[in-house]
This record gives C-alpha cells, structure tokens and sequence, in this order.
C-alpha cells in the first residue's frame, strides 16, 4: 500500500468558457403534478441542465464519493477555467469537504455566454493544475518531516481530470502537450524550490463531453504512456447522466473501489405504513472488503447494477438483528461505505437505521445453499463501516482452556477487584495537547502507563495472599493512596481509615484471614492484626515516594500501627512465657481476657493521640510484657507530655520487674469495666446513652468480597 | 488421464492452493513444506516444463505460485547440495521461491543422506520457521511470561515510505482498558492465543501448565497450575466485565486482549493486532491521545457508567448524514421539488419548512449554476398562489409571492441576491405573526 499514489492527490479542472453555458439537451421534468390536482393545468415546461451544471454535479458526485469513502489523506484541488484560472480550494484538510466546494462554485456561478470565446481557455486551468500538483500537501509535510533524511521516500504523483468540450483530437493533444510542457517547467522550479515538489507522475483524464443528440469531434482513447511523468487518457462522453455514469466509474477505478448491494432489506411502505416491502440498496467501498471473494472465486455475483454502471456488484442479505447483543466479532477488516443513489428513500432508511447505532450482519449467499455471515455494516461515531467478518476456518480450533494452563488451578483470583481496576484504568481522549511542568508535551498514553504502574505497585492477585483488600475498612485508603498526589481530605480519609483499624484491633474484631494451607484455626488473633498491618504498611510504603502527603500517611499509619518491627521478637519471647504460666495456672480464657485488656491499654493512648494531631505522633511503646499499669499514672495531663524516655531505648530493670508484677496481680482480679474502657484513665460515665443513640459506629471487617 | 505416478510439483502446489483456500481463506499466513528427492519430474508436467511455460500463462492455467495467501515455502530437499548443483535442479527450486516473491527457503542435507543428516535437516526448519513465540504481558508491575501462538507476522505499513516489516516487541505492554461496545468489533491484521508459560531459571520453558500424558511433565505442569498468573486473573476480569485490555507492542503498535469463548466451558485469552499507526480505528482517535480517566475533569463514564467518551466523532459528517442535493437522477430533484411545494400548499402552518427547503434547494442550484431551475419553481410557485382556495390563509398568498419573487432575483444570478450564504427569510406579514409560529 502507498499513501502517496496518484490518488493523494486529484486536479478537478472544470471548463468555465461561454460554450458550458449551452444545454446537455437532456430535459428534466420538475414540475410533476399530484394526480387529484391535474385537472385543467398543463405543467410547466421541463428545463434542461447546461454543459456546465452536469460538469459541476458530477464532479461534485466524485468527490461526495471520494470523501465518505477516504475522508483523509485523499485531497481535490477545484480549478474552473475561462479567460484566467480559478483555484476554489487548497490542499489542507479543512478545504477537504462538500460545502466548502459548493460554496466557492456558487461564487464562481455559472459560465457567461456572452463572454468573448476568444479570451477563454481550458489551458488556463490545466497549467494551473500543474503548478498545485507541486505544491506540498500537509500529508506530504509531515511525512517527509518524519522520514528526515529518507525525505525523498516521499512521492509525488498525482492525477488530473478535465472537463472540457474539445474541438477536435488535434485539440486533445495540444492539450496533452501542453500539459507535458508545463509538467516539465514545473519540476524545474521545483528543483530549486524547499516548498515545491517535482511531479514524478501525473496521470491526464481528458473528459471531452457534448450535448446529447450532437456528434462527437474527439475519439476515445485509452490510458497511453506520453512521457515518463506522463500518461493521458481520452473520454469522450454524452452530457446529463451519461457524464455522471462515466465520473462514477472513474472514482471506483482511481480509488480501487467495489461495489455491494444489499438485498432483502424489510421497509415500511411510503403510503401503507402497516406493509413492508424488501428494498435494495447499492454501496460502494474500497475493494478490499471483497478480498475473500476474489481470492476464493467463489462470487455470488448479483445482477449488475440498475444503472447499467459497468461494474459487477457483490450482493449480501440483510439479517435482521435479533437481539443488541454486544459482541466482540473476528474482523479482519473494516471499510467506510458510501451509498451509489444518496437520496433515495431505500438508501437513506439504510443508512440512517445504521446511524441511529444498530449493526446488521450480512450474509453471504453460496452456490451450495449454505449460509455464511460473511459481512456486517456498522456506524461508528458517524461513519459507517462495512465489517469483513471472517467466515473461514480458524487455525486456533479446539484451544486449551486457560483453566488448564499456567494458574489455571488457582480459584481464588480477585476476579472483582481486577475488574474494579480496570474499570479505574479505562482509556478516554484527551484532545487538546496538555503540557508538563517542564513545557515538555504530554502524552496522555504515558500517563496511562504511569497510572497503572502506580495502581499495581501492591496488588495481591489472590484472596488468600491479601488480608487488608478483604476489608472493606480498607477501601477509604487503598483507593486513594495510588494516585500521584493526594489532597488534604485524603489524608484525613487514610487517617480515619487507619484509625478505624485501630478501634477494630481494640475491639478485637475478627480479621478475614485467609486459613487456606493452614492447620487448625489458623493465626490467633493479635497476628492476624499483625499481618494486616505489615501489609498495610507494604502498600504505603511503596508510594511513600509519590508526595509528602503519603509520606504523612505512612507517619500515621507507623504510629498506631501496633507492633514497631524491633519490639515483634520480645512480643514473642513474651508470649511464650506467658503461654507457660496460663499453663501452669491453667485458666486459658484468662489470657483472653489478660489480652483484651492489653488491647484497651494499648489503645487508650493511641486514640487519645490519634483524635488530635496524628502526623506527629510518635512511636508507642507497647509491648504484651509491659503493659502500662493503669493506676500507675493518674495523672490528667499524660497527654501532653509524652512518655519519650519510654519509647526509646531500651527497657530498665526496674520496669520490666513493676510491670511484671503488675501483670501478675492484674491476672489475679478482673478489671473494672470502667478501667478497662477509659481513656487517660478517665472512664466516661453513661457510654450507653450515646451508644443507643447510635453515635458509636464501627465497620467490621468483611469476610469474603464475594 | 492424469498420471499419479510421476513427479509432477506444479500439481501438487495446485492442489495445496486450493486445500489451503477452500480450508483456511485467504488471509490466513501458511507455511507449506515440500519434501523432495531434488528430481523435477520429466516431460510435460516437469518442473523445467512449468517454468519453460510460466511467461504464457491464462487466467485459467494461473501458475500457483505466488500463493494467493500470505505464506513461506520451504524445500526439503533429500539431496546434498553437490547432488543438486551437478544439474540445473536447485536453480529451478529457487525459481520457485522466487516466484513466491521471495518467501521461503530451501534446505539442503549436509553429508551423505542418512536418518541424522535428514533429521538434522528438519531441526534447522523446526527451529527457522516454528520456534514459538515468547513474550512478557505487562500490566504496571503485574507480569507473566507467555507464548503467542501463532507467531506474529512482520507487517510492512507503506513499502515505498517505510520498506523495513515492523515486528512486535517481547514486552507486551498492557496501556489500559475499554469496553467491549466502545471498541466495537475493530478490524484486526490476524489473532493469538495468549498462553502463560512456566519458565525455570535458566530461562526455558517448563511448560504451559497443560496436563500431558508424561509423568515427569505432569507434576511440573501441575505445580505450574497451582502457581496465581496474571494472564488467568486478566482474562477472567476481561471476561465478566465485558472489557478489552490494550496493548502497546511497538512504536505507535496497538493491540487488544481479550477473553475469547470457545465453548460454553472453554474460554482463553486472545490478542489481536491492530494495523501499525497512530490511529488504527478512527472511533477511538490517535492512541497517543488516550489518558487515564483520571486525569479528566468529570469520570467521561459517567458517575453511574452510563455514559462513554467513545466513538468520537469525526469533524465533517458523511454525504448520507448531512442532508446533501444530488440531482443527478431526475428523482431527486423532482422529490426536492415537491417537498417544497407539498409544504407551500400547508402554509402557514409549514412556513419554517417551507423556507427551509427552499433554501436548500436555492443553494444547491447557485452551486450547480442550474439558475434555470430557479425560475422554474418561481413560476410553480406563482401558480399555486393563483390555484389557492378561497379558504386559504392570506398569509399564504403573500409567502408565495415573496418567495418567488426571491427566487427569481437569485436567478439572475447577480451577487446581490445570488449569494450562497444568504437565506430567503419569511416575509413579515400582519398575519404571520402568530401563525408562523404555529408549527
């Protein structure tokens, strides 16, 4: 495939000289009549359309063709031609359209009759063809931009199609000649010239057309090399439709297009609502849509096509669709269509069915009688594609499941998590350019990959490898800790998140800990919260990085988190004496109780902290062997000044031994509720009015996500 | 009577052609291995015969080669190189190839033809044309090592502006995702089974984690199996969310992963590719344009999901959705003109209508230079005015008149009322008033 064929570029070079003026003889009539109203008046006299007007009409039918089929990257330059040349448009894009052309040919207006013959030329217009087909296009610019010092990669071709009435075949060829003369000038110039491009191919259309009933003075002639640059052909053809007929089949010809029709398409009668008729409808598209027919030979050719156009039209049946099912169909090609007849009633139900969303499938009639889906039309954003859907067999027959391969055993993916992600990285267009700080260009595709390196910085893929993404307590801050920055209310989002957790471990409220490959209940509870806090801190801590802000949440969550790293192995000798004295005393609900109490001590202080300025917090000293003794310190202002000597350092004689005994009379008498429950060691009085009325709310983790 | 007996490759190559396209169409990349003893057959039907004659071939009698679908020849020839350059032999199977435009390759056996030289022979094509394909699906710091199947194809976007196939890179890249309805059955050059493989240290690949009928492959393969991959969460969110995942596999290369469902129980992850360029599906804009929600300034999705940013829409409408005039068939300027005149007997009541289609057909005849057709529907239009009932609004009479007195002033084509971005408007009449705004 090359961009830069000749058809990249198109000349329309139209004769604007008095001649054009005259009638193609070919009458309309307009003025048709309603039947109940014929009587007694005569319609009015049919009129006929100038050289000029079928001239312009089919022009303007190429180019309807041309941009509904290549709206890009296939360019027309309009030049009308009497005593001077009239450039309508340019070559960038936004010149690219309909309305523009109509807009500057109704300011061109139709040709005077009265202007004097001898002053007007095509050859005004053809050499001013010449000199755009050297002007850069904005394809080209870019292109060659790109390919740097491979710039000569770029081509420069291009195609001329003139509408004249030529007066003899001598006529043509001087035409012809002076086309290869101006050609040759040109490339000179454009030698010499950075904005200029020398034509290295350029394809002549002559179209010589007269009006019907007259002779014709020039022959046919087929495409003929004349130079290396150049090739010419000669049409000579009838004015009205016949000069439609031949631009038709000049725009599939120059842009490599096919026809299809669609049959059997059910329409509501015009007149009788209740009955529907089957209607066809004739498109045209590139011709790759037809590849597997082509290659395959077995084509279901339909009648040609009504006007009698030379091509041969692949016919398809409409199916209508059942259901709006949303299925990812095997494409291997999707091209844009444009209706042959635009207006008529079949085409326009077509199309506007297909605008309004709904996809139809084709089917593909096969001499075996068998049916195949082998096409289906679609609108996309406006456009409408005809979809190639292969119909042949598939190499990847009878596939292993994914359940049987690698990970294929594994059942307990975060299936709903995942999904939930991508949801959060879907893709949406940015459209205007977007800049960094730097000045730099951002490339929205990046931020995307930036995005998705941040949100899988931690990402468990399995229930029983995560505990905190089965909390639901979590969610507040896992779901913001990813972003890139974080905004004051996030913070304090994580840090009521992290405070919950707290109230929840002094709650002792159960963890969802996976027990899977565990023996027995599984971790006791204090690990469970300990598991859960490393991965808490696993996920801060890998956006620690992103802004001061995580880094504040990481702050937080390390000064309520219950167990600095250092103190984990002392946790554990700890226990295990303990362990050996519940033995020895044998009273094992005693040290769920001894631990619930611990808990609400350990707490206390964290709360206290946590509910003023949690940012700067520093570490608690906590340890199951050195539980602080509640009446060891009644003093109001505990808050204020805090145990700093008791965090650092290690633990004196002195205290391990006070502690200890502490423990041991603890263990001996049950604790006040009061005691057990106070903060600062000040017990509020009458918890229960505020409880009833539901002040005290507390989210439990949950079990399972599904 | 058709010899069977007898050396005869333009047969055979015929018949691969058709087995081929009949099986697998014409898009399909395939790779035909010829075993041959180097003998090109005798007489008619000769190898040397079917080249000889290659230049005066009919539609009819098309020589097979180039194969009508993307493929690679390759000749295993049962003979040693010497063997084969004692007699114009190998000249005539690099014809072949050649013929085949280039794709494919012929192997030789080195020493005397024995069972090892001949399996050695066929482990230099095993290893040129089906080493499997390995790659890394990448999403941020999630990964998996995996098998594309079939190899992805070298593709060549524009021969004349970048000649050098474009291959796709070992890092398959995950950008983001998309709804299934938003990415709305895209054209694809070809698709692969996305297969995890279980590789060990040195980098070689244990397994795909399928059970085998080998005892010592079963175990690795079962441990495999129990081992959490990427690739199986993926394709299982995929799948229940109804979502593509897009993949970068080059410069300015997309693709898409998906979960393909074979049968009601089987199901896998697929990646097609897309065409290589900045904009493979015109619904969804330049690739590079594509950023994460986030960075929006409202969810383009809506809070609830109901809505999506996708397909954009393209700057210019299509001749079929933007109401364009061709009257290159009398039809459709007859239907034109008796849209006006259906609207010019419901006046008053249609006057907005009326005018509008009016004026559409007015410019469409400036741009055409049809001003005959201008003075036509004045004259029709003046004559409706004369066959008005006497029940008729006087509004009527007056928007007729006004309107074709317009017209006629357009078609005498002078800048002054000829201009294509001027519109007739409504006369201001006593009665029109109210009743223009009636409709």
């Amino acid at each position: 495939m090359k961009i830069f064929s000749e058809s990249h570029k198109t000349v329309f070079v139209v004769d604007h000289c008095p001649y054009m003026a005259e009638s193609c003889r070919q009458h309309v009539e307009f003025d048709m009549l309603v039947k109940n109203r014929t009587q007694g008046i005569i319609p009015l006299a049919p009129i006929s359309k100038s050289l000029w007007t079928c001239s312009v009409e089919s022009s303007m039918e190429y180019c309807r063709i041309m941009y509904d089929i290549f709206p890009f990257k296939k360019l027309v330059n309009f030049i009308v031609s009497d005593s001077g040349a009239h450039v309508l448009n340019s070559w960038t894009q936004e010149d690219q359209n309909l309305q523009e052309l109509m807009a500057a040919l109704a300011a061109v207006g139709p040709p005077n009759p009265r202007a004097d013959p001898e002053c007007c030329s095509i050859l005004h217009g053809l050499v001013a063809a010449v000199e755009t087909l050297c002007k850069i296009t904005e394809y080209q610019h870019e292109a060659r931009t790109l390919l740097m010092e491979n710039a000569e990669r770029v081509g420069n071709r291009g195609r001329i199609i003139c509408i004249t009435n030529a007066k003899s075949d001598s006529h043509v060829r001087m035409l012809e000649d002076c086309v290869q003369e101006t050609i040759h000038e040109h490339n000179k110039l454009a030698a010499n010239s950075d904005h200029l491009m020398q034509i290295q191919k350029c394809e002549l259309v002559l179209i010589h057309t007269y009006a019907v009933g007259e002779d014709s003075l020039v022959s046919d002639r087929p495409k003929k090399e004349l130079s290396p640059v150049l090739t010419s052909e000669v049409h000579s053809v009838r004015a009205g439709r016949h000069l439609a007929t031949k631009l038709n089949i000049l725009v599939q010809q120059h842009f490599d297009l096919a026809s299809t029709t669609i049959t059997n398409i059910p329409m509501k009668e015009e007149q009788h609502a209740n009955t529907s008729a089957n209607y066809d409808v004739e498109l045209l598209h590139h011709k790759d849509a037809h590849v597997d027919f082509l290659k395959s030979g077995d084509t279901h050719i339909g009648g040609s096509s009504r006007e009698g156009s030379f091509k041969e039209t692949i016919t398809l049946k409409w199916c209508t669709p059942r259901t709006n099912n949303i299925e990812l169909h095997y494409c291997t090609g999707a091209y844009r269509i444009s209706p042959v007849d635009v207006n008529s009633r079949p085409s326009s139900c077509l199309t506007n069915f297909l605008l309004n969303g709904r996809s139809v499938l084709l089917e593909q009639p096969r001499k075996s009688g068998s049916k195949v889906i082998s096409h289906m039309l679609s609108s996309h954003g406006g456009e409408i594609f005809l979809h190639v859907l292969s119909s042949s067999r598939s190499i990847l027959e009878d596939p292993p499941s994914i359940s049987e391969g690698c990970g294929g055993r594994v059942t307990d993916y975060r299936i709903t998590d995942f999904g939930e992600f991508m949801r959060e990285n879907r893709l949406t267009p940015f459209l205007d350019p977007r800049y960094k700080i730097d000045g730099s260009l951002e490339i929205p595709l990046e931020r995307a990959k930036d995005q998705l390196e941040k949100h899988t910085r931690y990402w468990p893929m399995i229930i029983s490898q995560t505990t905190i993404f089965n909390m639901q307590a979590v969610v507040p801050l896992a779901s913001v800790i990813v972003k890139e920055s974080l905004t004051e209310e996030d913070v304090l989002n994580c840090q009521k998140t992290i405070y919950n957790l707290v109230d929840m471990e002094r709650k002792n409220d159960p963890l969802p800990i996976s027990t899977v490959g565990t023996r027995g209940k599984g971790p006791k509870r204090d690990e469970q919260y300990r598991i859960m806090w490393n991965e808490l801190e696993t996920l801060v801590r890998a956006h620690i990085n992103n802004s001061e802000k995580h880094q504040r949440v990481l702050e937080c969550l390390m000064a309520c988190r219950s167990k600095p790293p250092e103190e984990e192995e002392r946790k554990k000798r700890g226990r295990k004496r303990e362990d050996k004295e519940d033995k020895s005393e044998k009273a094992v609900k005693d040290y769920e109780q001894e631990k619930s109490w611990q808990d609400s001590e350990r707490l206390k202080g964290i709360l206290e902290r946590g509910k003023e300025e949690l940012a700067e917090a520093e570490i608690i000293k906590d340890s199951p062997d050195s539980p602080e003794p509640p009446n060891k310190k009644p003093l109001v202002d505990m808050d204020e000044t805090p145990p700093v000597e008791k965090s650092k350092g290690p633990v004196s004689l002195l205290s391990l031994w006070s502690n200890r005994i502490n423990t041991a009379n603890s263990r001996k008498h049950q604790e006040f509720a009061g005691r057990l429950n106070s903060v600062n060691n000040r017990a509020e009085l009458y918890q229960h009015l505020k409880e009833e009325n539901g002040m005290e709310t507390a989210e439990n983790g949950k079990a399972s996500r599904q | 009577m058709d010899d069977y007996d007898k050396t005869c490759l333009e047969s055979a190559l015929v018949g691969v052609c058709n087995i081929v396209q009949q099986e697998w169409g014409g898009a399909i990349p395939c790779q035909v291995v010829l075993v041959t003893d180097g003998c090109l057959g005798i007489g008619r039907g000769s190898l040397r015969h079917s080249l000889a004659t290659h230049n005066q071939r009919s539609e009819s009698n098309r020589f097979p080669l180039p194969f009508p679908f993307p493929s690679k020849l390759y000749i295993m020839c049962m003979a040693n190189l010497e063997e084969l350059q004692s007699t114009d032999s190998l000249d005539c199977l690099e014809r072949l190839i050649d013929l085949n435009n280039g794709e494919g390759q012929i192997f030789t056996i080195d020493g005397p033809l024995c069972l090892k030289n001949v399996q050695s022979m066929f482990g230099k094509l095993i290893d040129l044309a089906y080493t499997p394909f390995h790659a890394i699906l990448k999403c941020g710091h999630l990964t998996a090592d995996v098998q594309v199947f079939p190899r992805p194809e070298p593709f060549v976007v524009d021969e004349e502006i970048d000649p050098i196939p474009k291959v796709i890179n070992t890092d398959l890249e995950i950008v983001g995702f998309i709804d299934i309805a938003d990415i709305s059955s895209p054209p694809v050059l070809s698709r692969h089974l996305v297969l995890p493989i279980a590789l060990n240290k040195e980098g070689d690949e244990v397994g795909t984690g399928i059970t085998d009928d080998n005892e010592d492959e079963n175990s690795a393969n079962q441990i495999a199996g129990k081992i959490p991959n990427f690739c199986v969460l993926l394709h299982g969110s995929l799948k229940v969310e109804g979502m593509v995942a897009i993949v970068q596999l080059g410069p300015e290369w997309h693709g898409m992963l998906y979960s393909q469902a074979d049968s009601k129980k089987k199901s896998n992850l697929m990646m097609s590719l897309f065409e290589p360029g900045p904009e493979p599906l015109p619904w969804l804009g330049k690739m590079a344009q594509l950023g994460p929600i986030s960075d929006a300034k409202e969810n383009p999705y809506g809070e609830d999901d109901n809505k999506s940013p996708f397909p954009l829409q393209p700057k210019n409408k299509r001749s079929y959705a933007q109401n364009v005039t061709v009257w290159i068939k009398p039809s459709g300027l007859q239907t034109d003109v008796q849209k006006i005149l259906r609207n010019a007997r419901k006046l008053p009541e249609k006057t907005q209508t009326f005018y509008k289609e009016l004026n559409r057909l007015r410019k469409a005849a400036l741009a055409f230079g049809f001003l005959d057709l201008l003075k036509g529907v004045a004259d029709m239009l003046e004559r409706e005015c004369t066959l008005l009932p006497d029940t008729a609004h006087p509004d009527a009479a007056f928007q007729l008149t006004h309107a074709a007195q317009q017209l006629k002033l357009a078609s005498t084509g002078t800048s002054e009322y000829a201009g294509y971005e001027h519109n007739i408007t409504p006369l201001h009449t006593d009665f029109s008033g109210s009743s223009a705004e009636r409709m």
